[in-house]
């Protein structure tokens, strides 16, 4: 009677595809894995409407902190609301047409701009950042480089506005629903766990509550 | 393919997604995922409003601006604009945004049902309830109140008294004791401490940077005038068992046994009248015969307080221009009037009476509320005297026992008679905001609304220095089912035909307004407070040699260990018990897990066997209460410092379970002479487990 092996594999399967296989799988979850589900998972939103930094700061030579300041109690104003934007925009004054939609949809319905801007950096509700402590002012106490250009302490966290003319896509994560700029307690360790970053010592404390409320 | 190809396909596509980002970035947004997470509580968005009122949680009545946003009180912060805190905030007044949706809160009124248990009813029932026993109890009625500073106790004595009784009380606090001590001494209106404008400040057993009297004003004034790094333009020393802030705050501590006030006060009026300090009155002879034998000696002797120290503080407080003695007990009642009598004397001695930054005399508020009892006539009633009366069946217990914002169960010490009163009231009804101990017992629970809430006053608390008045006015709508307890007891009169002569709350506190000269309509809107200089009639105060005299045959209890209470606002209060927004200051030498933590110094814990961790029991005759031990230098020898505000048994999961209540290790006697009963000094032993 014939002997059945049942321990190895006939020929031809032995034969098929080789590491072929492997590397079709690599490939495939690589560009699944690196790019198709990324963009999936990434919705792509625009802001309400498409300010222009680049005409207000260096046509119209405006300051940053007229409109992104932190108050007296110690609050940060980051988007500036439709009563101070009408401040100037009362009725246009260029001849864009987003000027004309804003003014139109805007200003003169009193919708309000700032509960409809999107926030490039929004942190959820457990944690808490303060402008005011990681404020320019705090920091140039010691970095003097960053007195001269404030925007410069900025742009550690956001990008440089001043120079772009069309807000930048906000692209919202559809699990979280939040963008892609949150930070994650690390980014914050980076600093919190090692107050010795900058020199001197920034007394940075690590503290859950200093964050978590 | 066949089954090996798709293995390898398999792996390949593995190792392909371990090696891309997608499966940690999904990790990543799955940890902002669960911020999305329904229960999770949300911070409201919008504009931000800022609003002047005061904390009616803070005994003090503490001035605070509340951020509201989009509407929704968020947050108490300090108010620089306040003329009595001047941006000064205390731990409790921290907390009253917090606490409106504390878990304790309670949220709906409750009736007791036949099987014990507390259920949910309706305003209308329960108001409905609320005027039948009032209604049947005619000529018997009693009612605590734990908020002496407020009008609403002019509505709740109106209506006692409408009722045929005068059993109408405060919770026990210093300002009893001070009462009856200036009563002695000749004094006409309520003992005030002009501390902001005095240069030398000894405070005897109050702990004025942490607790006691107008805390927040206290701190405020002690910091302006002594700015860092610059001269100080007042000196201040402290009297007490423990090294607390105020002690670390002081530039002398006198580390004295608590309840030994009056002792120590004695020791240095013997010193000032050695020194020729001696502003003649009537009974001086007298008092100077009583304080001879108090030399530095015998009162380090009893009171712990090395002579020298002594002599030195004694003679700084003498060369000051205006000092200030004041005395206070560590729990902030059960103190006797014979170590505040001492303490005059003692500013008698300097000339200090009647003085800008001495002793003032305030008046008594007038009441506004008709058929209401005089403030000074529900100061004078005290209510351990009467609930031990009860106890011991002197007295009937009344068929209504009313409790407004009072926690007595918990907050006095064990032989008070209360639970007997608790056990022999007919029925027992509490108005408050939290679920305490008290409320656990009665029988018709009404939700009060909040401070923030409702309409309310703040009328000169123990341990000012002038008038002041200011009103706390609704900033939200009562959250959950409470209701402003003002306007309840308003339309409770109505119902129950009793007048009041008010028919809201804002007309009661604009006619206070009217009787007091203040601009009612300002202060609700700016927040104003109104203020009055101390003055008016002052007869001269006497030494009553007799009563300090009388008063010193208080047996004391000091051994084996001396008992040592110490009292922070961050505990809360009876009525609050543990904010637990305020749990992040409670520390590990305050409370070890359950456990309540026994300080004593490193001598007295070799010579009992015990060092730091050690579980030993703390006992006083049959209590027993369990503790850890933590060692620290700054307790007295032969003493033993236990936190004050533990050991709840009801609210919430906050404050119920932590350590251990210390009134279970106090013990009431009475005062000679006086009568007044006293609970400031307890001996207890320490028994390792």
């Amino acid at each position: 009677m014939e002997e059945r092996n049942h321990t190895s594999a006939p020929e031809t399967a032995k034969k098929c595809c080789g590491w072929g296989a492997f590397l079709v799988g690599l490939v495939v979850a690589l560009i699944l894995g690196w790019a198709v589900l990324p963009a999936l998972m990434q919705k792509e939103l625009k802001q309400p409407v498409a300010f222009n930094h680049v005409l207000h700061v260096d046509e119209q030579g405006m300051d940053c902190r007229q409109c992104h300041f932190t108050g007296p109690d110690g609050r940060f104003s980051g988007v500036p609301t439709t009563a101070s934007c009408a401040e100037c925009h009362s009725e246009v004054i260029g001849n864009t047409p987003e000027e004309i939609r804003f003014v139109q949809d805007y200003v003169q319905t009193g919708r309000e701009i700032r509960s409809e801007w999107l926030i490039y950096l929004k942190q959820p509700d457990n944690v808490f950042f303060s402008h005011a402590a990681h404020s320019v002012g705090r920091c140039a106490t010691c970095h003097t480089e960053y007195e001269e250009a404030p925007g410069t302490l900025c742009a550690v966290c956001h990008m440089d506005m001043s120079k772009v003319s069309t807000p930048p896509v906000y692209s919202e994560n559809r699990l979280s629903g939040y963008p892609k700029g949150t930070m994650l307690m690390w980014d914050c360790e980076r600093c919190h766990a090692n107050p010795n970053h900058l020199s001197p010592a920034t007394n940075a404390n690590n503290a859950c509550f200093v964050c978590h409320k | 393919m066949n089954r090996r190809g798709f293995l390898k396909f398999a792996a390949g596509g593995t190792v392909g997604l371990v090696a891309s980002p997608i499966i940690w970035n999904t990790l990543y947004d799955a940890v902002y995922w669960t911020q999305n997470w329904g229960w999770i509580p949300r911070i409201p968005r919008g504009d931000s409003t800022y609003i002047p009122t005061i904390s009616k949680l803070c005994p003090s009545g503490t001035g605070i601006r509340v951020r509201l946003v989009d509407g929704q009180p968020v947050r108490a912060l300090s108010d620089p604009g306040n003329p009595l805190s001047r941006g000064a905030l205390t731990a409790l007044a921290a907390v009253e945004t917090q606490l409106m949706v504390s878990p304790a809160r309670l949220k709906d009124p409750l009736r007791r049902t036949p099987d014990g248990a507390l259920v949910a009813i309706s305003w209308e029932e329960a108001e409905t309830l609320l005027k039948e026993k009032l209604a049947e109890a005619k000529g018997s009625t009693a009612c605590i109140s734990g908020d002496p500073t407020s009008t609403i106790n002019e509505l709740l004595s109106s209506l006692v008294e409408s009722r045929g009784s005068a059993d109408f009380y405060f919770m026990p606090d210093d300002e009893q004791a001070a009462l009856t001590a200036w009563d002695a001494m000749g004094g006409l209106g309520r003992l005030g401490y002009d501390v902001d404008n005095s240069d030398f400040i000894l405070a005897i057993g109050a702990n004025m940077l942490e607790s006691w009297g107008t805390v927040a004003r206290n701190r405020k004034s002690f910091s302006a005038k002594r700015p860092a790094g610059q001269d100080a333009r007042m000196k201040f020393a402290y009297a007490g068992p423990v090294q607390n802030n105020t002690a670390a705050g002081a530039d002398w501590w006198l580390p004295c046994r608590d309840g030994m006030e009056m002792e120590l006060a004695l020791g240095i009026a013997h010193l000032l009248i050695k020194t020729g300090h001696a502003v003649p009155s009537a009974g001086f002879d007298d008092f100077k015969a009583i304080v001879a034998e108090y030399t530095p000696e015998k009162v380090a002797e009893l009171t712990g307080v090395d002579a020298a120290r002594l002599t030195e503080v004694t003679r700084a407080l003498a060369q000051a221009e205006k000092p200030l003695v004041l005395v206070g007990s560590s729990l902030g009642a059960g103190g006797g009037a014979g170590a505040v009598m001492a303490g005059i004397a003692v500013n008698m001695l300097l000339g200090r009476v009647g003085k800008e930054g001495g002793l003032v005399n305030l008046p008594f508020p007038s009441p506004v509320v008709a058929g209401a009892s005089d403030y000074r006539a529900v100061r004078k009633r005290n209510l351990v005297a009467w609930s031990q009366s009860v106890a011991s069946g002197e007295i009937k217990a009344p068929r209504v026992l009313l409790l407004y914002e009072a926690n007595p169960l918990y907050a006095l010490p064990f032989n008070s008679g209360m639970e007997e009163v608790f056990a022999k009231s007919g029925f027992k009804i509490a108005m408050a905001s939290f679920l305490s101990e008290s409320c656990a017992k009665c029988d018709l629970v009404l939700p009060a609304a909040m401070g923030l809430e409702r309409f309310d006053d703040c009328y000169t608390p123990y341990g000012s220095g002038e008038v002041s008045w200011c009103i706390s006015h609704p900033l939200v709508k009562p959250f959950y089912n409470s209701r402003p307890m003002g306007e309840v007891l308003i339309a409770l009169a109505k119902e129950l035909d009793v007048e009041v002569g008010v028919k809201d709350m804002p007309e009661l506190l604009y006619k206070k307004a009217y009787s007091l000269g203040a601009d009612f309509r300002k202060m609700v809107e700016t927040g104003a407070v109104f203020q009055k200089k101390a003055g008016g009639a002052f007869s001269v105060p006497v030494y009553n040699a007799e009563a300090i005299k009388v008063a010193l045959t208080l047996k004391k209890e000091t051994t084996p260990l001396n008992l040592v209470p110490v009292v922070v606002l961050g505990m809360g209060t009876a009525q609050t018990g543990i904010p637990p927004f305020a749990t992040k200051i409670i520390m590990e030498y305050q409370l070890a897990g359950h456990y309540s933590v026994a300080q004593m110094n490193a001598a007295t814990a070799d010579r009992l066997g015990v060092r730091k961790g050690s579980r030993v029991t703390v006992r006083r005759g049959e209590v027993k209460i369990p503790a850890l031990v933590d060692i620290f230098e700054g307790v007295l020898p032969d003493a033993v410092a236990l936190s004050a505000g533990l050991g709840h048994t009801a609210f919430d999961q906050f404050s119920r379970n932590k350590g251990s209540n210390i009134m279970t290790l106090t013990s009431i006697t009475r005062e000679p002479g006086t009568g007044l009963p006293v609970w400031s000094s307890a001996g207890v032993s320490v028994d390792k487990v």
